[in-house]
């Protein structure tokens, strides 16, 4: 194996691990906000370095341009989706889990 | 007299080549209504800021400024032009900058500023010029007279011709916008391709395809208005400086978000946080809201104007945001140096300098001057 290749395997087992991560993480954290931090975050990078590792194997070309993009949007629209299911979350008014003080929650109340 | 504010108009006013025919469509209105009534009336011309009160763009509330007083300028040799010699004024004018302390964005929030304004005077009509489209035109959003008509506001538009600026048939799209979206939707198809792209066919699907993207998008990626080269090179150099700091904290936030989830006792502190952001702009705003998203602990829930409503998992994350330290990244990336140095949340906070507070402009030089090296 070349170094490259060292570099590659880091990156998508790294990857992998991350990807793990935001499985036990959408498992085990409680309510629907705990659990899109695991699914943005940990999913993002995991998602980004197995690309990452790919488009080291395959080296300068378009192949790796079309990978580069890929992680470019990958890292757009994962937060916005997070942010968009968050948001519709509040607006239905889901309380987060835990001894948590939610404004959305009062403010509801208040209007009503 | 005081209560009897029918004749009086409100004009929003910005730059747009119909302005000037706006105006003296204006003041004949406004002109027509008073001899009718035999007072005076009044013109507001109101200019809806996209900045704020912070001490940055000076450049565009000095143009504000000129632009209304010439907006008063013109209105005077219209209103000269229409009254006989030694017959008194039949019209005197105001002008006002309004919603320079809020981040507004879309077409409703202009009507709600302008809005706001109009209420506060008593006013009832408000004369539009039609290429004037704070908020840019969205084909997904109702348009600012819609919204201005919807809160309850007499809306008359100002019969202009438009014939200045080139748009292409059928269409809202501007030529130079046009060009721009096209330019990049086909760079971005040959990109793909792997720029031999020379086969008739894809060409041809490439030419399509790049057409659809423009026609539909043009209107909501660029709000109207070719960005200047310089300030759009600038922006990307700095966010080219920006992307690193911005992986190093996307790695950090996962390391911990993993202690915290592959942890047997799952130690997690779960609290909303609310904060106003000293960030305004939608590209700004969402750069802003998506690295919180991405770094340590904190998830954006709702981004309404400035205000975030932000979910932290972890104990450490609050303070982080509350320190600010992504808040003034993004504001260098946008902005430059100097307005890095707006106080952090906590400190603004602190002032007690809520977003009602009037003036409350920048405290001379927040604890920290550098933008990018500290890191808590």
């Amino acid at each position: 194996m070349t170094p490259l290749e060292y570099l590659a395997a880091v990156l998508v087992i790294g990857g992998t691990f991350f990807g793990l991560v935001a499985t036990v993480g959408l498992l085990r954290l409680p309510g629907l906000y705990a659990r899109l931090h695991a699914a943005s975050k940990s999913d993002t990078l995991g998602s980004v370095l197995a690309v990452a590792g790919g488009a080291v194997v395959l080296g300068v070309g378009t192949e790796s341009l079309k990978l580069g993009f890929l992680l470019v949007f990958l890292l757009l629209t994962s937060p916005t989706a997070a942010h968009a299911i968050a948001r519709s979350g509040q607006e239905q008014g889901v309380e987060p889990a835990g001894n948590v003080d939610a404004p959305w929650i009062d403010e509801e109340e208040g209007d009503a | 007299m005081e209560a009897d504010r029918e004749r009086d108009v409100l004009v929003p006013v910005g730059r747009s080549e119909t302005l000037r025919r706006t105006v003296t469509y204006a003041v004949e209105h406004a002109n027509e209504a008073a001899v009718e009534a035999g007072e005076t009336a009044t013109i507001h011309f109101v200019y809806p800021a996209r900045w704020r009160s912070f001490d940055i763009g000076r450049g565009d509330a000095d143009a504000a400024e000129s632009l209304l007083e010439r907006a008063i300028i013109w209105g005077r040799e219209d209103l000269d032009e229409l009254l006989a010699e030694d017959t008194p004024e039949t019209v005197t004018f105001e002008s006002a900058i309004v919603g320079t302390n809020e981040y507004i964005f879309g077409p409703s929030d202009f009507a709600d500023v302008i809005g706001r304004y109009a209420d506060a005077n008593g006013l009832e009509q408000i004369v539009v010029d039609p290429s004037f489209r704070p908020g840019g035109n969205a084909p997904l959003l109702r348009s600012f007279e819609a919204e201005l008509a919807a809160l309850g506001f007499d809306v008359l538009e100002a019969p202009v011709t438009r014939q200045t600026r080139r748009r292409l048939p059928l269409t809202d799209i501007g030529f130079a916008e046009f060009s721009v979206i096209f330019t990049a939707s086909i760079l971005f198809y040959f990109a793909l391709g792997g720029w031999h792209v020379t086969d008739p066919y894809e060409l041809v699907t490439g030419v399509a395809t790049a057409s659809v993207v423009t026609l539909t998008l043009a209107g909501v990626s660029l709000k109207g208005g070719v960005p200047g080269v310089r300030a759009v090179a600038t922006t990307l150099l700095r966010f080219g400086a920006y992307t690193p700091i911005l992986l190093w904290e996307i790695a950090k936030a996962n390391v911990a978000l993993a202690y915290v989830v592959l942890h047997p006792r799952l130690p997690i502190d779960p609290r909303v946080v609310e904060f106003d952001a000293a960030v305004w702009g939608d590209m700004p705003v969402m750069t802003l809201a998506n690295s919180i998203t991405l770094t340590p602990g904190t998830l954006t829930v709702d981004v309404s104007r400035q205000q975030f409503v932000v979910h932290a998992l972890i104990p450490d994350a609050e303070d982080d945001l509350m320190e600010g330290t992504l808040e003034r990244l993004v504001r260098f990336v946008f902005y430059g140096r100097e307005s890095a140095r707006i106080p952090s949340p906590l400190e603004r906070r602190d002032d007690g300098t809520d977003r009602d507070g009037e003036g409350s402009g920048p405290k001379p030089g927040g604890e920290n001057g550098g933008p990018a090296k500290e890191d808590a």
